[in-house]
């Protein structure tokens, strides 16, 4: 078959290796531009709207001159057992068979349930129509939809770069290879901090890197079981630097 | 019953004015209610089935800048209109060149019109002095066509020629209109597979949206050849 014949054999998945974080919110910005998020402009910040699909949480540490600044990026955890999926009443948001919480814009009317389940706080709605100053309208991504007024969004693990990279292989009649498909904030992660993979090929990076002690997932008590999981970072300071991650991660919140 | 009956007109006799007024008021502004409701109803059921009440220009032709006829350039059997002018049965892909690679089929650039009719087409053809004139053959400045296009999907549609175009040369049982010639072929050229959305081009003056090209249609397909259904294969 010369169709994505493949659809469904793979489990999208990334890797945050907090270690590597830096901060410099390379991906918020590459994000933006990717996938035609509405400037945020004083006014929305100021009401607490502004949109960023993945931003990076600061927090401060320790006591001065001896202060530490932690940083996570936090993204679409695209759930297994996503709070947000079941209440909607449209199906707007469902759970697709490569491990994709797909969000569909043609279907969403806007009620907000899910971004109210949401524990992770990663879903925007759009409160306004969004405009772009005349000299960025031929800057916006052709390949991603624009989000009206009364719509929600979120993360979509850059799926419009995925179907490019499997209908790339398709066309070559070749099969993906691991690294091929990569987000838009992992392109502009100086650091590689950021890694995405098919969890179901055991030998890509995100599945080795799945192994590693220093595995976590955000606010595991929940049991979503999300595709994004985190690796502790790595910190001789600390008494509980590893194993225990997921009590380090909760003094953060 | 006589007392009835006079209670009655006694109570008609009663009737104050304002209340006569308003009463055909309510009732006229009821039918406008009616009529109105008729009118979205049977936009709405006429939309569902096919193609929306041509009133909003739906179904309709455009007038291109140029009169440009796709039976010349593209038709292989015998025109009608003018027997002087030939059918050249130009393969699609000769002019929609990125539409076995790219998602979009692309509108060639001027200067690939000027590639023949820099020479070939008689003095006296208005619409060829148009194109002429774009192209700045006869010294004038030179300028792309404002073309309008005919098909058009949704913004939350992403629709991709290219894997489309190489199933159905590979798999020509599901090309939809095929003609006698196509089936039962092995593999077929590009230009075959286009009708299946896009009509039979090569017969059209005027370009013209033949298909609804509406999500069932596409859903329809891909359920029968195997494709993806999922939403986000299109949408995202």
């Amino acid at each position: 078959m010369v169709t994505q014949a493949g659809f469904g054999n793979h489990k999208w998945a990334m890797a945050v290796d907090v270690d590597k974080c830096t901060g410099c919110q390379a991906c918020v910005l590459a994000c933006q531009v990717e996938n035609n998020i509405p400037l945020n402009t004083q006014d929305r910040f100021e009401r607490n709207r502004s949109m960023a699909w993945i931003r990076v949480e600061r927090y401060w540490e320790g006591e001065f001159p001896n202060v530490k600044a932690r940083f996570i990026p936090i993204m679409c955890q695209h759930c297994e057992n996503a709070p947000c999926e079941p209440v909607c009443p449209v199906f707007a948001t469902y759970h697709n068979a490569e491990g994709l919480n797909v969000q569909v814009y043609n279907r969403c009317v806007g009620t907000r349930y899910c971004a109210n389940g949401c524990p992770y706080i990663v879903r925007f709605f759009n409160y306004w129509e969004p405009v772009w100053p005349e000299s960025l309208r031929n800057h916006l991504n052709p390949d991603v939809t624009i989000r009206s007024r009364g719509i929600m969004e979120k993360c979509s693990f850059c799926v419009h770069r995925i179907r490019r990279g499997v209908r790339k292989a398709d066309s070559e009649g070749r099969a993906l290879e691991d690294g091929e498909i990569r987000t838009a904030c992992q392109d502009a992660c100086p650091t590689d901090a950021l890694v995405f993979g098919d969890l179901k090929d055991p030998n890509s990076k995100v599945s080795e890197m799945k192994k590693s002690d220093r595995y976590y997932t955000l606010l595991p008590a929940l049991g979503t079981s999300p595709n994004v999981f985190y690796l502790a970072k790595v910190d001789e300071d600390r008494e509980v630097a590893h194993a225990g991650a997921e009590g380090e991660h909760d003094d953060g919140h | 019953m006589a007392s009835l009956i006079s209670s009655i007109r006694e109570r008609n006799k009663k009737t104050p004015t304002w209340l006569k007024v308003l009463v055909p008021v309510l009732a006229v502004g009821g039918l406008g209610v009616v009529v109105v409701t008729a009118a979205l109803v049977a936009f709405v059921v006429t939309g569902w089935l096919g193609q929306p009440v041509p009133v909003l220009g739906f179904d309709q032709t455009f007038d291109q800048p140029i009169d440009f006829p796709h039976t010349v350039h593209a038709g292989t059997g015998q025109l009608d209109r003018d027997p002087s002018l030939p059918e050249l049965g130009l393969d699609c892909t000769f002019c929609h060149r990125t539409v076995t690679t790219q998602a979009n089929a692309g509108v060639p650039p001027v200067q690939q019109c000027a590639f023949c009719h820099q020479s070939i087409g008689p003095e006296s053809n208005s619409q060829l002095q148009i194109l002429r004139d774009h192209a700045g053959i006869d010294g004038s400045d030179k300028e792309p066509i404002n073309w309008r296009r005919v098909h058009r999907m949704p913004d939350h549609v992403r629709f991709v020629h290219e894997p489309h175009i190489r199933y159905l040369t590979a798999n020509p049982s599901a090309i939809g209109n095929a003609g006698s010639e196509v089936t039962g072929a092995a593999s077929v050229e590009p230009s075959m597979v286009c009708s299946t959305c896009h009509g039979d081009v090569a017969a059209m003056e005027q370009v013209k949206q033949v298909e609804p090209l509406k999500m069932g249609q596409c859903v329809d397909c891909h359920r029968d050849n195997g494709a993806p259904t999922d939403c986000a294969a299109c949408h995202h």
